[in-house]
């Protein structure tokens, strides 16, 4: 699965948040990373140029800082010109369809607020109801966005467990099963085995990405086990 | 279970001495999905141990 990752940030080196996550996602060669103001600064956007990058690409993912209640101007007019009726979408399909579509959204505001009561008033799935309905109208399947809040209050300490669902957001099949984040975590340790070899490193991670794999088959049997109980 | 303790310590290990942040991230996660496991083959073998001895089986 190859995914492109178009961000969008007026001012991406003085992000702190998005160089953080940018930074995290250099060792992936199948994450195309599309940062719209670097490219165009002078918002001419190339029409075609954009158009073939989706069509190579499985997952698109829209990567902003969440500016009142939307995204930074430059990526809404990316979807005015690049989303075009007859190519991208259309009664009769387009390069779109069958495709994921998913938001990883930077969020200065604390989660408590966005819910009736809080002082945003809405939800995160209200406020985003636009990119709900390109999805649908361009054919792509919706994926559970990936929504980052007050990242500069996050103790260093917790920064990798937002980073490692980050990774799956753009990288995994989307199902969070254990079976799943199990398969996807092997590869990922295989890639690593495979360009470290002969040193400590690589007899720990083979040896980890073994118990992984036997404990994987334990809960298979376990399973049957239990299914044979309950339907005996 | 034994064989278990060992990883964790050896991950553990990996993890203090590597420098990339990246990779003490797939350390971590290795360590994480591990510790899930293991928490879910002790949740089944207390479910089919309860099933077992549930009252209900008893007059089987």
């Amino acid at each position: 699965m190859r995914t492109l990752l178009i961000v969008s940030h007026p001012d991406i080196i003085e992000s702190y948040s998005q160089q953080y996550f940018l930074n995290g996602i250099k060792d992936f060669s199948n994450i195309t990373v599309h940062h719209l103001e670097n490219l165009y600064p002078d918002w001419n956007i190339d029409v075609r140029k954009e158009q073939e990058l989706l069509r190579e690409h499985d997952r698109i993912i829209f990567q902003f800082p969440f500016y009142w209640y939307s995204s930074p101007p430059l990526l809404k007019h990316w979807q005015d010109v690049v989303l075009e009726e007859g190519v991208t979408h259309g009664p009769r399909g387009g390069i779109l369809e069958g495709k994921e579509f998913g938001l990883v959204l930077m969020i200065g505001v604390s989660e408590k607020e966005y819910r009736a009561g809080g002082n945003e008033q809405f939800t995160i799935s209200e406020l985003t109801k636009p990119f709900q309905a390109m999805a649908g109208k361009t054919g792509m399947h919706y994926l559970p966005p990936f929504e980052i809040y007050q990242f500069v209050y996050t103790e260093d300490d917790r920064k990798m467990d937002i980073l490692i669902p980050y990774w799956q957001m753009l990288t995994m099949e989307n199902n969070d099963s254990l079976a799943t984040r199990e398969n996807w975590l092997m590869d990922l340790l295989e890639d690593v085995i495979n360009t470290s070899e002969g040193t400590d490193e690589q007899n720990i991670l083979e040896y980890a990405k073994n118990i992984i794999e036997e404990n994987q088959s334990e809960i298979e049997d376990l399973k049957i086990v239990l299914n044979q109980m309950y339907h005996r | 279970m034994e064989q278990n303790a060992w990883i964790h310590e050896q991950l553990q290990h990996l993890f203090t001495n590597t420098d990339d942040y990246n990779r003490r991230t797939l350390i971590k996660a290795a360590q994480d999905l591990i510790r899930e496991q293991e928490k879910r083959i002790y949740q089944m073998e207390g479910e089919i141990e309860g099933t077992i001895w549930s009252p209900k089986r008893w007059g089987e």
